[in-house]
């Protein structure tokens, strides 16, 4: 099939990918980090509440993907990709104690997303072979398009600058933005993976549909979660309106550049380094003061 | 006509299931998704990448090249407890992090002390900390973390060379506080450059013995300016054969101890630089599964031996930080160098990019 369409690369210098050791300070963080929005802080806290399993379930995959990899280069890539995210789920973690000082104890929502990275998505007991291989390559398939919004929505946090103009926590744009840098730096990683041990169409189609399912259904549930637990009287509701206003003025990401992005990744010429820029990233993760020691 | 209908219907019936999916979420707002039972996310102890925001409220020099720093969260407030040879992240405002021990009082819950020597020619670390660390710089502190800690023993050696000595006077207090007999050989350049001395000497209660010469009271401070290098073998040798060892110091100094402890008796080092992953002797290591077993030189760290053997192992930050080549350890003591693990990851796994081994031979699960 010489005519299908290949996924195009952009080319940029290659980077070695490697975890940085970061510290965040969050003692002076309050709950509302973005003075008088809490709907917007709150719809940005839902990271918090995905990425600590998330991220470890990510690893957990790549961990057993590995040995199939046959690409020398592909493994260095995708062995700093697991270092970076592991560093990822830790940093997101250890916000969610603070979340609880503050007077919103988010365990009833993390069990939850425990249960469904840990347990449904988990290592099934299955016949090793075919079965056991569909498995994995299905979750590579899904972390794929995950990353892909990571990627997103790294490249939006970079940009968002109305965040810094309404005053929101230094210390949580810094973890948002390391983050958020990290994945704008390593976005080819899940995707040329996915390529290398798999690359099916169907299996794109069909896994990024099921994650995008997933991330809108956690994503208002955690949202909504956040605003029905606020101690802070009269915090309001969270709503589908809510998020198209907060996308307008550039607090969250816009609504139609949301929906634009979906046929980018289902085109058959999609790659990652087509979106983002690695240069904005590094340039962002030499001057953060949480990847630099946190001072 | 019939069309109609359908849709009448059809918006009937979604009606009616939304109600009754609100009124069950009503309910219970997260229906319908079961939890893992033990929560992992945010119940973790680990705490890695949290750190505080710390003022040098005070600042002594307790000896010659020696400063002494005491550090408080700006209102004041409580900071998180600690045990004697626990010791603190400093970021330092160009960014390097350095590990210094705590040698204040445990029970003060206000405020850290910690103390540095300048070393001529290092890293650069101690120069920033004696330069730029002035009263009311803030700075960021990861920690405090405990890789020394005290072991219960009927009775206790410490040996400290220099600034070794502040994991150590916590020790001792605890130690003297708790009524066990303890010794303690502090040796140093001469007396000047020695901080803690006075307290020390006080601590040992009948005044110091003078020199390695005598050897019957609690305290021995050896200047080697006035009285040479310490006798390891005659001051370990007049100690209870049980005693647990504590030394902290120069390199030269801590293999002295073990040298002079003899096979069989293993002491409690704390190193300067800890991370140091090529720093220590040559040991074994057998991959149990693969039915392998490798040397691992003294100059080579165990993740480098094991990349080479083992294609799948994952690492990446090779500093002990990130966590990613945690590796199951079925047999051997572990010479944990890191600074990420829990005690109770310590007693089973180890991270393979900076951990070694305390004797001859681990057995990896690989």
């Amino acid at each position: 099939m010489s005519n299908t369409p290949q996924p195009a690369p952009v080319a940029e210098e290659r980077i070695e990918l490697k975890a940085r050791n970061v510290s965040f300070a969050w003692e002076n963080t309050p709950l509302h980090w973005i003075p008088g929005d809490p709907f917007t802080g709150h719809t940005i806290n839902v990271l918090h509440l995905l990425l600590p399993a998330g991220e470890r379930w990510f690893v957990h995959v790549y961990k057993q993907v590995l040995p199939l990899i046959t690409d020398d280069r592909l493994r260095e890539d995708v062995i700093g990709f697991i270092g970076q995210e592991a560093m990822h789920s830790a940093a997101h973690d250890d916000v969610l104690p603070h979340l609880k000082k503050l007077g919103l104890d988010p365990t009833p929502y993390t069990a939850q997303v425990d249960w469904l990275f840990e347990k449904l998505l988990g290592d099934r007991t299955l016949p090793p072979g075919r079965a056991r291989r569909w498995w994995l390559m299905e979750r590579v398939a899904t972390i794929a398009a995950i990353e892909h919004y990571t990627a997103f929505l790294g490249n939006w946090i970079l940009n968002a600058e109305t965040l810094d103009r309404r005053g929101a926590d230094p210390t949580m744009l810094d973890l948002l933005r390391w983050h958020g840098a990290e994945e704008v730096e390593h976005r080819s990683v899940a995707f040329e993976l996915f390529m290398h041990v798999d690359g099916g169409y169907r299996r794109r189609v069909r896994t990024w549909a099921t994650a995008f399912t997933a991330l809108a259904f956690l994503w208002q549930r955690g949202a909504r979660f956040f605003m029905d637990n606020d101690p802070t009287p009269a915090v309001g509701r969270a709503s589908l309106g809510a998020f198209y206003r907060a996308g307008q003025r550039g607090m969250l990401p816009s609504t139609p550049s949301m929906l634009k992005s979906i046929p980018r990744y289902l085109s058959r010429t999609y790659h990652p380094s087509q979106e983002g820029s690695t240069a904005q990233a590094v340039a962002y993760l030499a001057s953060s003061p949480g990847a630099n020691g946190g001072h | 006509m019939r069309r109609a209908t359908t849709v009448a219907l059809a918006a009937g019936a979604a009606l009616l299931a939304r109600r009754a999916l609100r009124r069950r979420i009503g309910a219970s707002p997260l229906w319908p998704m079961p939890a893992l039972e033990e929560p992992v996310s945010g119940h973790g102890t680990r705490r890695s990448t949290v750190a505080l925001r710390l003022t040098v409220t005070e600042r002594a020099g307790p000896a010659e090249g020696v400063v002494r720093l005491r550090l408080a969260a700006p209102d004041r407030s409580e900071l998180p407890a600690w045990e004697p040879g626990a010791h603190l992240d400093l970021v330092l405002p160009s960014g390097l992090v350095r590990q210094y021990s705590l040698c204040g009082d445990p029970a003060d819950r206000t405020a850290y002390t910690v103390a540095t020597r300048l070393v001529e020619g290092g890293r650069g670390g101690s120069r920033e900390v004696h330069e730029q660390l002035r009263e009311g710089v803030e700075l960021s502190v990861r920690g405090p973390r405990n890789r020394f800690p005290l072991v219960p023993s009927a009775s206790y050696v410490f040996i400290a060379g220099g600034i070794g000595i502040t994991p150590i006077l916590p020790m001792i207090k605890a130690v003297e506080a708790s009524g066990t007999p303890w010794r303690l050989l502090y040796g140093g350049r001469s007396r000047a450059t020695m901080p803690f001395l006075d307290e020390i000497v006080g601590l040992g209660g009948t005044g110091e013995s003078g020199g390695t010469e005598r050897l019957g009271g609690k305290v021995t401070v050896v200047p080697e300016d006035e009285s040479g290098t310490p006798d390891l073998v005659a001051f370990l040798g007049a100690s209870p054969a049980d005693a647990a060892v504590y030394c902290c110091g120069p390199e030269p100094l801590m293999d002295a101890v073990g040298v002079a402890l003899g096979p069989g008796r293993t002491p409690y080092l704390e190193r300067f630089a800890p991370g140091a992953a090529t720093a220590g002797a040559g040991f074994e290591v057998e991959l149990r599964r693969s039915g392998r077993t490798l040397p691992v030189p003294a100059d080579r760290s165990l993740l480098s031996v094991l990349r080479t053997e083992v294609p799948g192992v994952t690492y990446s930050c090779e500093q002990g930080f990130c966590g990613t080549c945690q590796q199951r350890v079925l047999e051997g003591e572990i010479d944990h160098r890191d600074e990420l693990l829990t005690p109770a990851e310590r007693d089973g796994s180890m991270l393979i990019c900076v951990s070694r081994c305390l004797g001859k031979k681990l057995v990896l699960d690989l």
